[in-house]
């Protein structure tokens, strides 16, 4: 192997209470491409926008040719060499191309014309077909994310870092990207290559890094591993005893929620959701399982008529509710909490009581001829903070100033009550502590064996294993697959949710 | 208990901020060769020395208190209506031409009711329309509303010249209205009508919506959070629509309030401030509708107050929006210093539970 280029060396970064970087070590060679492998969360990002001057290391140190560098701020970063393309492109959509390419890196008068042709030039060099002359908002976002690239190379980046570069991109636009990334780093260039998805990983990477809860858990070479033993390092050993389902089989219990060929798809673009079908029967948790942003959220607006799907039924006890709004599936009896509870499932400046009303405007719980019954509210409220453990000192404090734990408490009591017939639950736990996680789990498993059903969207497998009696995995917008619970190994469901269907050599 | 201490808390910041704002526009008087202890003076006899005087800021504080509640009511929504004055203008061309279309034709009454509905109906859809083109071309409410007040005005200056000009064609001015639709007044040797009770009655009304319906609920949902709002059933889209209804109906009542209780016909320039005041207000008042009403209530006293200082000294009348805009900024302070303060006690409590 030739020399190394950047060596990071023990890095640790703290973000206020969370530890995102926990004595992390990687050195990428001259030539090579690098994959930071990890779930979402795993500190992939944190360390790379380190390494680009994004954010400063709290402890360790990094070299850069054999030397140590401190690095302040992106401008000395790409001093160095170093270039980062983001999740999200830093273009200007009202200028052209060239001018997104040369800006901040030109004085005086500009020769447009001589700049176009160069950034033309630079463009062929590497197969990329770009207009130099056209504005950025009548791009596509896989020539947008080339015209990020040609902005590094034209300063001359000798390592790429790409933040999550497929995630946007058509298989075509993927193609294209691999070759690039092929053609760069045989250049004597490198490449740090940031994803979770194992199939490019396997595509092109000559090293693979594996991270786990902001800590490295092995690194690798390409060709001494495969995709089995990957996810097994990216989820973790520890899940190894899976709960058969308890209780009579709700299979047989009458059908409430029937999706039929339910898909999303914008105009230009690629299906958020893609034909998915499934059933949940009365009485049945059905977990959805997967990497979030793989379709989840806009499957569970889409079931409570906050996105309107392009295509599809979504039954509810036998009646079409596909055009139904959200008011309508409210009166339903549907529950739904938000994984964004702050931004979706709550107003942090209102009381408690408030809170509780935000989903019966429309009923007639508490309001009669438009008037509210604050009495019966608040009385209502109390009885809830008191069934639900919440700590909060009565119901007139505001949800805001509740620990994030309480107000998914508070979210929870809430959609509970409404939801009747169905509870969808995205993400219930994310960002709570243990003992809140359990409050909500046994809440779960309590609303289910009242009868109700319930959809379970989490992207931690434990809790996938722990609650459902089917599971269902999604992957770029798409069911891969629904299995009883104990059917899967840890290793099959990692597998479909990096997008292999393990029973088949190629990909469905 | 908490509660209590907070509204003296509340008080006393802003009662300091008044007296604050008002020595340091009184500093200013010295400049324009005003001797300011005794212009104070002046002012505070001239005030409150006869019950006409007393009575005008009554009178003064009535528009103020409809124009603030129509700003108030929209930013509870998270939205801006800059355009109160064009919404009272047509609350005041509706008021006026029903009024001297039926009077003498129907009982007083009769005749005072359908002008009260007119000036809301008229500023209410004025108001709607604001609110309609925000929610179906995505259009600047704030630019919308603040355009639609010169929109009237001229069709209100063409008004004058034309269908409801006065008799004789002199002056750009509607005929006086009849004895029989005035508002009667309600406090003997003063001028003041029942307007200032309608002006108090919508106030509460307004608060009486905002904190106890479910629409006023909605309102506030959306205004602090619409996407919490759309995931509830609510549409944010309908509820700009309704707050702009609302607020230009609210508005518009001032119109009535005004013609058949104070100025009994319409003219040109016609209380021209009302609805930039009103904004100020407002905000003073942290968009809360009994709030509003003691804010205009100080405006109005300020406004009389400063009226009487350029009648007996040789101040001139601008000096009351000087007064004005530096009561205003010292109350707007206030509210940051106060805001910083709580702040930094509870930074300090919580660094003192976390070292025990």
């Amino acid at each position: 192997m030739s020399e190394a280029v950047i060596e990071l060396k023990h890095i640790t970064k703290r973000f206020a209470k969370v530890l995102a970087n926990d004595d992390v070590s990687i050195t990428v060679h001259k030539g090579e491409v690098v994959a930071l492998l990890g779930e979402n969360g795993a500190g992939k990002s944190t360390i790379m926008k380190i390494l680009y001057g994004l954010y400063h290391a709290t402890s360790g140190e990094i070299w850069i040719d054999g030397k140590e560098h401190k690095i302040a701020s992106p401008k000395e970063a790409m001093a160095l060499g170093i270039s980062m393309i983001q999740q999200h492109f830093s273009l200007v959509p009202a200028h052209t191309v060239t001018e997104n390419i040369i800006l901040g890196n030109c004085k005086g008068r500009v020769d447009i014309k001589a700049k176009e042709k160069e950034i033309e030039a630079l463009a062929k060099q590497y197969g990329f077909d770009v207009p130099a002359g056209e504005y950025i908002k009548n791009l596509s976002v896989g020539t947008q994310q080339k015209v990020e690239i040609l902005k590094a190379l034209y300063l001359n980046a000798r390592i790429l870092i790409m933040d999550e570069p497929t995630a946007v991109l058509t298989p075509q636009e993927i193609d294209t990207l691999m070759a690039f990334v092929k053609n760069y780093v045989s250049k004597g260039n490198s490449v740090v290559f940031i994803t979770h998805k194992m199939k490019e990983v396997m595509q092109v990477s000559d090293t693979i890094v594996v991270m786990r809860n902001g800590k490295i858990c092995g690194t690798v070479k390409r060709e001494d591993t495969n995709e089995k033993e990957l996810a097994h390092m990216m989820i973790g050993h520890d899940l190894e005893t899976l709960q058969a389902p308890g209780g009579d089989d709700p299979e047989k219990k009458k059908k409430r929620l029937i999706v039929e060929d339910l898909t999303i798809q914008k105009k230009d673009s690629a299906p958020v959701l893609d034909h998915i079908n499934l059933t949940v029967h009365e009485g049945e948790i059905l977990g959805i399982a997967g990497v979030s942003d793989n379709g989840q959220q806009e499957l569970c607006e889409a079931l409570y008529g906050a996105e309107t799907p392009t295509q599809g039924k979504i039954l509810l006890d036998g009646r079409d509710i596909t055009a139904t709004s959200v008011k309508d599936r409210i009166t339903m009896g549907m529950g739904y909490t938000a994984s964004d509870r702050y931004r979706y499932g709550m107003v942090a400046e209102m009381s408690l009581a408030e809170n509780m009303l935000l989903k019966a405007s429309y009923l007639k719980n508490w309001v009669s001829h438009g008037i509210i019954n604050w009495k019966k509210l608040r009385q209502y409220t109390e009885r809830q903070i008191k069934e639900y453990k919440i700590k909060a000192p009565d119901c007139n404090v505001t949800a805001g100033s509740l620990s994030g734990g309480n107000q998914q408490k508070v979210v929870v009591a809430r959609e509970v009550d409404m939801g009747k017939s169905l509870v969808i639950f995205d993400q219930p736990t994310r960002g709570l502590d243990l003992g809140a996680i359990n409050y909500v789990h046994k809440t779960i498993l309590g609303e289910k064996n009242s009868g109700k059903s319930v959809i379970l969207v989490s992207t931690e497998l434990s809790e996938i294993f722990a609650l459902s009696d089917r599971i269902a995995v999604m992957y770029k917008g798409r069911i891969m697959g629904i299995y009883k619970n104990g059917e899967l190994t840890t290793e099959k469901i990692g597998l479909l949710m990096a997008g292999y269907q393990p029973d088949k050599e190629e990909e469905a | 208990m908490k509660q209590n201490g907070k509204i003296k808390d509340f008080l006393l910041w802003t009662v300091l901020a008044i007296v604050l704002g008002l020595i340091v526009s009184f500093a200013f008087l010295p400049l324009l060769g005003v001797d300011p202890v005794d212009s104070l003076k002046i002012m505070l006899t001239e005030t409150f020395s006869d019950k006409f005087t007393m009575g005008n800021i009554l009178i003064k504080t009535t528009p103020l208190i409809l124009t603030s509640l129509a700003f108030a009511f929209t930013y509870k929504a998270n939205l801006y209506n800059i355009g109160a004055q064009g919404q009272f203008y047509v609350g005041c061309i509706c008021a006026v031409a029903t009024t001297l279309a039926l009077q003498t034709k129907l009982p007083g009454v009769v005749v005072l009711l359908l002008a009260f509905a007119a000036s809301i109906l008229g500023g209410g859809l004025t108001g709607l329309l604001i609110g309609f083109l925000k929610a179906k071309f995505n259009a600047n409410e704030f630019l919308v509303s603040m355009m639609s007040t010169y929109v009237v005005q001229y069709v209100m200056q063409l008004l004058l010249r034309t269908a409801l000009q006065e008799p004789k064609h002199e002056y750009l001015k509607t005929a006086y209205i009849d004895n029989s639709a005035w508002l009667p007044k309600i406090i003997p040797g003063t001028s003041v009508s029942l307007g200032i009770v309608i002006a108090l009655a919508a106030a509460i009304f307004i608060w009486f919506i905002l904190y106890h319906t479910s629409l006023g609920y909605r309102v506030r949902v959306t205004g602090l959070n619409q996407d919490a709002a759309r995931m509830s059933g609510i549409s944010p889209k309908k509820m700009c629509m309704t707050a702009f209804f609302i607020s230009g109906a609210i508005a518009g009542l001032a119109g009535f309030t005004e013609i058949n209780g104070m100025q009994h016909m319409l003219l040109t320039g016609f209380e021209s401030d009302i609805g930039s005041y009103g904004i100020g207000i407002a905000i003073m008042a942290s968009a809360n509708p009994i709030g509003v009403i003691f804010a205009a209530l100080l405006f109005g006293t300020l406004q009389v107050g400063g009226t009487a200082l350029g009648h007996s000294t040789d101040a001139p009348a601008s000096v009351i929006d000087v007064m004005l805009g530096f009561v205003m900024l010292f109350v707007l302070m206030s509210f940051f210093v106060r805001r910083k303060l709580e702040i930094r006690k509870l930074k300090h409590q919580k660094l003192q539970k976390g070292e025990a």
